[in-house]
């Protein structure tokens, strides 16, 4: 009777101090260990403590970005996960309910559900005197659902616990609880009702869009950062924080935004490589600053974890509503090139070639990030770390200076980037200034002067077009269908697409990981389609805009939106595709 | 040899206290023989924003406001060089005052020379937070009631002499790594807010008062509010402390940044992220 699984999708929900957290962590440890590609979300309140929160994780075959439709197994510690959550879980899935609390509300699950109704808390709290032990409860029960090897479900909780050996004989001592609950339940060892199929593993690293965004900066010689708390930006103050300093490097947790972003501009001044992170407010805040470094010819990253907005918005969700601000935010016009990753991997590879890019032009760089891959899990290959390269673009060392004649900080020249020597350097002297300037970098407002300066920087971005990251295509090619969309949009796109396939509509895919300036891939994609599906979290289709003001036809353009901090599931984003085909 | 920019004249209009800024600043980095390559002068925006064009030296134009995160940021990270960070009242006190508190509680080691006048000179007129008569801030009183700061300091451009030590002094301070060193100076703007008669009837000068002791923050703190009481604005060396240096400052500037050699451990790092497998 037992049935093989294949795509795994778990959720576990209660107050935000019931550690549904850590219940994920360790499922996500059982299924690892058995070859599964690895996805992990966090749905949260904004509060700090208590406030609903949930946390899903999915097992599959292939590695996954984003969660599945339904819910196969559903851990709910309170009546509020199931009035919440109950609708998700999978006609064939099972609810494990901690009834501590109250019986089970009626109504919210579908009829063919399996209930496991247990007072876990109450039984925690009665035998090992902790509520919080009724994680590794819930544990027990759920391994024997999955028919998990006892041995293995125990290795696990050890090997969490390994740090505070008080806490691994109550929590063993609360799995076994468990066990035994699952055997009065006709769930022996070996011989539960679903079964994990086998999966050839290879090496993975389980990390989040933040971390893995970070440890690229790091590897391509940021060794500095200043950044003010903001969520779902702050994990990449916190990894600079713990790492940076080992490397010779400075993390400032500056006053304000404002004060972040100045400070990365002074340090990249230096010559050092120099990174700023934040989200919705901040990135409000650093326009200013972004503009001055485009005008002052300043290399700066900058990372945009994009929450919901408008104003403080809802800071635990997701959108993509900052694009428009991205590529055209900052008084004036000035070049900047604007990266979106759409997984971990992406994170990793554009932070190394965002930090690059910036020293090449001389001006901003934004890694447009949104909070769904910020701080989503999943399991990805290890990065490559041994074929890292460091370009400083035009960056002067003294022999170059002193052999150059004559320096000038904005120097003209044919790709509009200037030779460029750090304060400390004799003979290099330098005015730097986001007024507009002469070569020498006086102020000048002569009209001569103030059109070939702006010229000389426009034409930086036009020198590095070659060299932008492509995009990652997948579907059919050859249709005459498109759907297209970055970050959080890239996984669930291709499971749309896989989806579609199998009922006969072919799409051809695309994700960008260059919005702007606008690449030719991206240009010749849309272009070449009769109909283009451009899916993005926001009220106002910012990237159909986008497309649309470098020339494409809104006649094509079909937008997807979606702005309810929830991201699309495949089934979700299928239909709305087929609606579409059949409009 | 490579040639590089010639130092700009002033634009200020004649008679700007700014000259006189400019004066001590030029002297001060001559008596200490501080190259100029290895000086970074960071300035504001306002008339008192210019300064850096003036020197020989590199420098930089920052956003109204946020000289001192600017400077902050550079001397962070290249903490060889001698950053003088240079603004006026307005840029100080108004729009970047948030940021002066922080610095005084960091105790960054540079120096923030604050041109104040009263007034915004560039764009002509309009009261700054320390305009006679408008309930003005005292950002030197500001700077004792921080417990970190080291170093707080008041100049008068019509006390040429005293502002050259003052500014020696300063520079000396930051240099040898005891912290920030706050440097106000009177600095009249003679076309929108001539104070030079106003404060020389009202200055009093605590270097020349056997009283005064700079190392007594309290004691400095009483006079100041006192001949505050008195409508009397003091100058000089207000309050000074020695910090031990911070010991073994980090140099990201210096630091090797070439992958290769930091191979082993960013993989360190990244095996922490590893998944456990099963039967490896
Ligand atoms: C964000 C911003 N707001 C306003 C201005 C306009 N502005 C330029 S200088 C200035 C005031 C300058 O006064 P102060 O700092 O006292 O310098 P002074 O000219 O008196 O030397 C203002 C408001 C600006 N450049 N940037
Ligand atoms: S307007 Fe005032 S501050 Fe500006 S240059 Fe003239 S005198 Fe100096
Ligand atoms: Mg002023």
């Amino acid at each position: 009777m037992t049935r093989p699984v294949t795509d795994f999708n778990a959720m576990v929900a209660g107050q935000g101090g019931d550690g549904s957290l850590t219940v994920i962590t360790l499922l996500g440890n059982l299924l690892a260990r058995r070859g599964f590609h690895l996805y992990t979300s966090r749905n949260v309140g904004s509060q700090v403590k208590g406030g609903h929160t949930a946390g899903l994780l999915r097992g599959t075959m292939v590695p996954r970005t984003g969660m599945g439709d339904s819910i196969d197994v559903f851990i709910a510690f309170d009546a509020e996960a199931i009035e919440k959550g109950g609708s998700r879980v999978a006609q064939d899935g099972f609810v494990v309910y901690d009834s501590s609390g109250g019986p089970l509300p009626d109504g919210h699950l579908s009829d063919g559900v399996t209930v496991l109704e247990i007072p876990f808390g109450r039984l925690a709290v009665r035998d090992l005197r902790r509520e919080l032990f009724k994680n590794s409860f819930a544990l027990g029960v759920i391994s024997r659902i999955l028919t998990i090897d006892d041995a293995d479900t125990a290795a696990v909780i050890k090997a969490r616990f390994a740090a505070k050996p008080e806490l691994v004989d109550p929590n063993l001592q609360a799995m076994i609880e468990g066990f035994a609950y699952a055997d009065e339940h006709d769930m022996a060892e070996g011989a539960g009702p679903i079964r994990l199929a086998k999966v050839k593993a290879d090496d993975r690293i389980l990390i989040t869009g933040n971390d893995a965004a970070a440890l690229g900066f790091l590897v391509a010689g940021v060794r500095f950062f200043a950044g003010y708390p903001i969520t779902p930006a702050t994990e990449i103050l916190d990894f600079m924080t713990r790492h940076i300093e080992a490397y010779g490097g400075v993390a400032v947790q500056a006053e304000d935004e404002l004060a972040a972003v100045n400070m990365a501009l002074g340090a990249a001044l230096t010559g050092v490589r120099s990174l700023t992170a934040t989200s919705g407010p901040g990135i409000s805040l650093m326009q200013e600053a972004v503009s001055h470094a485009g005008s002052a010819e300043i290399p700066l990253v900058v990372v945009d974890a994009q929450r919901a907005g408008p104003s403080t918005g809802m800071p635990t969700k997701s959108e993509q509503s900052d694009i428009a601000m991205l590529i055209h935010g900052g008084n004036g016009d000035f070049p900047r090139i604007v990266l979106a990753a759409g997984n971990a991997t992406d994170a990793f590879e554009l932070a190394v070639i965002a930090t690059n890019l910036s020293q090449r032009i001389q001006g901003p760089v934004y890694l447009m990030l949104d909070q769904t891959v910020s701080q989503d899990s999943s399991t990805v290959p290890p990065f490559d770390l041994t074929t890292i390269e460091i370009d400083h673009g035009r960056r002067l060392n003294q022999h170059q200076l002193d052999v150059i004649g004559e320096y000038r900080r904005y120097s003209i020249t044919d790709d509009g980037v200037s030779p460029w020597a750090m304060p400390g350097m004799p003979d290099g002297m330098s005015l730097v200034t986001g007024n507009e300037h002469d070569e020498w970098g006086k102020v000048s407002t002569e009209p001569r002067n103030r059109v070939d300066m702006m010229d000389k920087r426009a034409r930086k971005t036009d020198a590095v077009l070659d060299d932008l990251p492509s995009g990652h295509r997948f579907g059919d090619d050859a249709s005459t269908v498109g759907i297209l969309g970055v970050g959080m949009q890239s996984g669930v796109m291709r499971e749309t697409v896989e989806l579609l396939a199998s009922d006969g509509i072919e799409l051809a895919g695309l994700q960008p990981r260059t919005i702007w300036p606008v690449p030719a891939e991206t240009l010749a994609f849309v272009a070449s389609k009769e109909r283009v599906y451009v899916v993005e979290h926001n009220h106002s289709g910012q990237l159909a805009q986008i497309l649309e003001s470098v020339g494409h036809s809104t006649d094509t353009m079909r937008s997807i939106l979606k702005y309810d901090g929830i991201a699309f599931t495949p089934l979700e984003l299928a239909d709305r595709i087929r609606t579409g085909e059949a409009g | 040899m490579t040639d590089t920019y010639r130092p700009a004249e002033p634009i200020w209009c004649a008679g700007c206290g700014h000259f006189g800024v400019e004066g001590a600043l030029l002297l001060a980095l001559s008596d200490l023989s501080i190259p100029k390559e290895e000086t970074l002068v960071l300035a504001g925006i306002g008339c008192s924003g210019t300064i850096q064009n003036n020197l020989g030296t590199y420098g930089y134009h920052a956003l109204h406001g946020r000289v001192l995160p600017t400077a902050t940021g550079a001397w962070m990270a290249n903490p060889k060089l001698t950053v003088i960070a240079a603004g006026g009242d307005g840029d100080g006190y108004a729009i970047g005052m948030g940021h002066l508190i922080h610095a005084f509680r960091h105790n960054p080691s540079f120096t923030y020379i604050v041109m104040n006048n009263g007034v915004y000179g560039l764009t002509k007129g309009q009261n700054s937070p320390t305009r006679h008569g408008t309930r003005p801030i005292d950002a030197i009183l500001l700077g004792l009631s921080v417990l970190e700061t080291t170093f707080v300091a008041r100049g008068f451009t019509r006390a040429p002499e005293q502002l050259r030590d003052l500014t020696v002094r300063a520079l000396k301070h930051a240099r040898a790594g005891h912290g920030f060193a706050f440097l106000e100076v009177l600095s009249p703007c003679v076309t929108y807010n001539d104070t030079y008669a106003l404060w020389d009837a009202e200055y009093v000068d605590l270097d020349t008062d056997g009283e005064h002791d700079p190392t007594n923050r309290s004691q400095a703190f009483s006079r100041v509010t006192e001949l505050h009481a008195e409508g009397r604005i003091p100058i000089g060396l207000i309050h000074h402390t020695e910090r031990d240096p911070t010991a073994a400052l980090a140099d990201p500037s210096a630091a090797d940044i070439g992958p290769d050699s930091h191979i082993a451990s960013y993989e360190d790092i990244l095996d922490r992220y590893k998944v456990e497998r099963h039967n490896r």
